[in-house]
């Protein structure tokens, strides 16, 4: 299995986590919520797999394409 | 008499085989191991069967015996003429790869020229399969001299007021083989086999010491998804063709021409009870904007343009009761629905389009705003902002609009015409009931005005949140609507119903406004 990392579709503020590292996850679930331009822009898993890692915390500051999340 | 008994059609047919031999088998073969088809195959796949009429099939470069006969004859490295597609005339032009790399040199400028000027001449769309790596100094050597770029009586500008222009890039586009990708109002890009580019990577290499591979360079991530060089990317070769018959099949022959309506077994009062509860109440949460469009239009009749390019704006060739149209549609779950630098010119461009050919426009609006921050301001999303507004306002084709939820400051107020090219313009409105408004959000904009008394009061937060709410309740549709601020407010199930009448009308409407279309500076 390799290691694909999920970038941030949008610059903003990293709002809410809402799944665990360890979780497995079907393509389309929502990682984490990023807030900007006053929306909930959620980051979804581009494919089936395992959440390997959260790089970010609430509130960090992230930018466009900055990876947020590793999957396996 | 047969044919080879005259001396003269033996050989016209000696020429004309050895120009259906293009690069030679051999070069041939090779090509087909790569698995491309070659210019010939492409133009075959492309058009309505046994419709392609070839012209300047003899241009090429004989060479001669010293008695001045034929010894062989390599043909030009572009095959052009005319064909139909659905039933419909159109020039097409494809540049030939097997023969020196599909360069642009001495008569082969010539004859693809010609195309484009018959093109113009004959009001007919043009579609140019450009598969070529642009000059070779080799060309000096013939010539025995250089000369100023460029190319007299190209009327490449020209020919995008007056007849739809589409491109296929198959291969390394350099140069001016780019611009002639680019330059169209449909391009579209084969991915892994197709790169645009001012130049390639050993230029590069030479001219700034980078080394960067040619994918990377202008692959279809970086002309599609960044630039927006080019506006779609294909799986195949087939698939690039599809995608241009596709578009064609929305527009008119040419701007002196209505579009098309084709029949729909659609009923154009077909309600979509699904869409009243698409928009979440929380505005702080997004949805699937395309589900609108998918409910509204009539079925299957969808063709996104530039989807991967400024996605917070989507565009779409689609048709309304058979009536082709254009649809714009906010989409907050990219960048939050923000007009960036990259939405902005795509809606320029989709705009002039759609009002350079007579597709009326559909705007379903979910506009935060312009993109904010240091980097939306370096990128120049104002100046790209306000070109977009002046497409709008120079846009003489109906038009009207639906504000789904939001519609807030400068790009807000960008929903449709205003006052028009003749101050005419209806700016025709509607809304759905979770539609909000304004010339700045109700957040930040209670937060600025009120800044003093929210510090000053013993629960700031508290405060603020009991002001906002009453700016909110302030901000209902309905109390625009009170005073006309708009036509109506719909249930959304309806709005396909709505736009389906409204598009009968439009129809009618570009009926008595053909031709094309004057713009004063924007």
């Amino acid at each position: 299995m390799s290691t694909e990392q999920v970038p941030s579709p949008v610059t903003g503020l990293v709002w809410k986590r809402l799944a665990t590292v360890g979780e497995t996850l079907s393509e389309g679930d929502t990682i984490m919520l990023i807030e900007s331009m006053k929306m909930e822009i959620p980051v979804d898993m581009p494919r089936a797999g395992v959440l390997k890692a959260i790089l970010v915390k609430e509130e960090d500051s992230v930018a466009e394409g900055q990876a947020v999340a590793e999957i396996e | 008499m047969k044919m080879s008994d005259n001396p003269a059609m033996a050989e016209l047919e000696t020429r004309r085989a050895a120009a259906r031999e293009m690069g030679g088998a051999e070069a041939v073969a090779k090509w087909h191991e790569k698995g491309r088809m070659t210019a010939r195959e492409r133009i075959a796949a492309f058009v309505d069967p046994d419709s392609f009429h070839e012209l300047g099939m003899l241009t090429g470069k004989g060479r001669y015996t010293a008695e001045g006969h034929l010894i062989d004859f390599t043909p030009a490295s572009s095959v052009m003429g005319q064909g139909n597609v659905e039933g419909r005339t159109l020039m097409v032009v494809a540049d030939d790869f097997t023969l020196r790399g599909g360069s642009s040199e001495g008569a082969v400028s010539d004859k693809w020229i010609y195309a484009e000027r018959m093109a113009l001449e004959f009001r007919m769309p043009l579609v140019r399969f450009v598969d070529s790596v642009g000059g070779s100094v080799k060309i000096l050597e013939q010539a025995g001299r250089t000369k100023i770029p460029g190319y007299a009586l190209w009327p490449s500008t020209a020919l995008m007021g007056s007849v739809p222009v589409a491109s296929i890039a198959f291969g390394a586009c350099v140069g001016l083989g780019a611009v002639r990708a680019i330059g169209a109002h449909f391009s579209v890009m084969v991915k892994g086999q197709a790169q645009v580019f001012a130049a390639g990577p050993p230029v590069v290499k030479q001219g700034l010491g980078h080394d960067v591979d040619k994918e990377e360079l202008g692959g279809h991530e970086l002309c599609t998804r960044v630039s927006g060089a080019i506006l779609n990317a294909a799986d195949t070769e087939q698939d690039a063709l599809a995608q241009v018959r596709r578009f064609l099949s929305y527009l008119p022959a040419n701007a002196w021409e209505a579009p098309a309506r084709v029949a729909s077994g659609d009923d154009p009062r077909r309600r979509a009870p699904a869409l009243n509860t698409l928009v979440p109440d929380n505005p702080r949460r997004v949805y699937h904007a395309r589900k609108i469009v998918d409910a509204v239009c009539d079925q299957g009749s969808l063709f996104e343009l530039a989807p991967g390019f400024g996605g917070s704006l989507r565009t779409y060739l689609a048709r309304l009761d058979g009536h082709a149209v254009g649809v714009m549609l906010g989409d907050p779950a990219v960048m939050g629905g923000a007009l960036t630098r990259a939405a902005a010119q795509k809606m320029e461009r989709f705009v002039d389009l759609c009002d350079s050919f007579h597709l009326p426009i559909v705007n379903l609006v979910d506009q935060p705003g312009a993109m904010i921050g240091l980097d939306a301001e370096r990128a120049g999303t104002l100046l790209a902002a306000a070109k977009a507004g002046a497409a709008i306002e120079q846009a003489s084709v109906p038009w009207v609009s639906i504000v789904i939820r939001r519609a807030f400051g400068l790009a807000g107020s960008m929903l449709g015409p205003w006052n028009g090219p003749n101050g005419t313009s209806l700016n025709h409105r509607f809304a759905w009931p979770s539609a909000r408004w304004g010339s700045i959000p109700i957040e930040g904009g209670v937060a600025a005005a009120y800044k003093r008394e929210i510090e000053a009061a013993p629960d700031p937060l508290a405060r603020r949140a009991e002001l906002e709410a009453y700016y909110h309740r302030l901000s209902s549709p309905f109390r625009t609507a009170e005073a006309f601020g708009v036509v109506d407010i719909i249930e959304p199930a309806d709005t396909r119903a709505l736009l389906c009448r409204w598009a009968r009308d439009a129809s009618r409407l570009v009926q008595t406004q053909l031709g094309p279309k004057r713009r004063t500076l924007r």
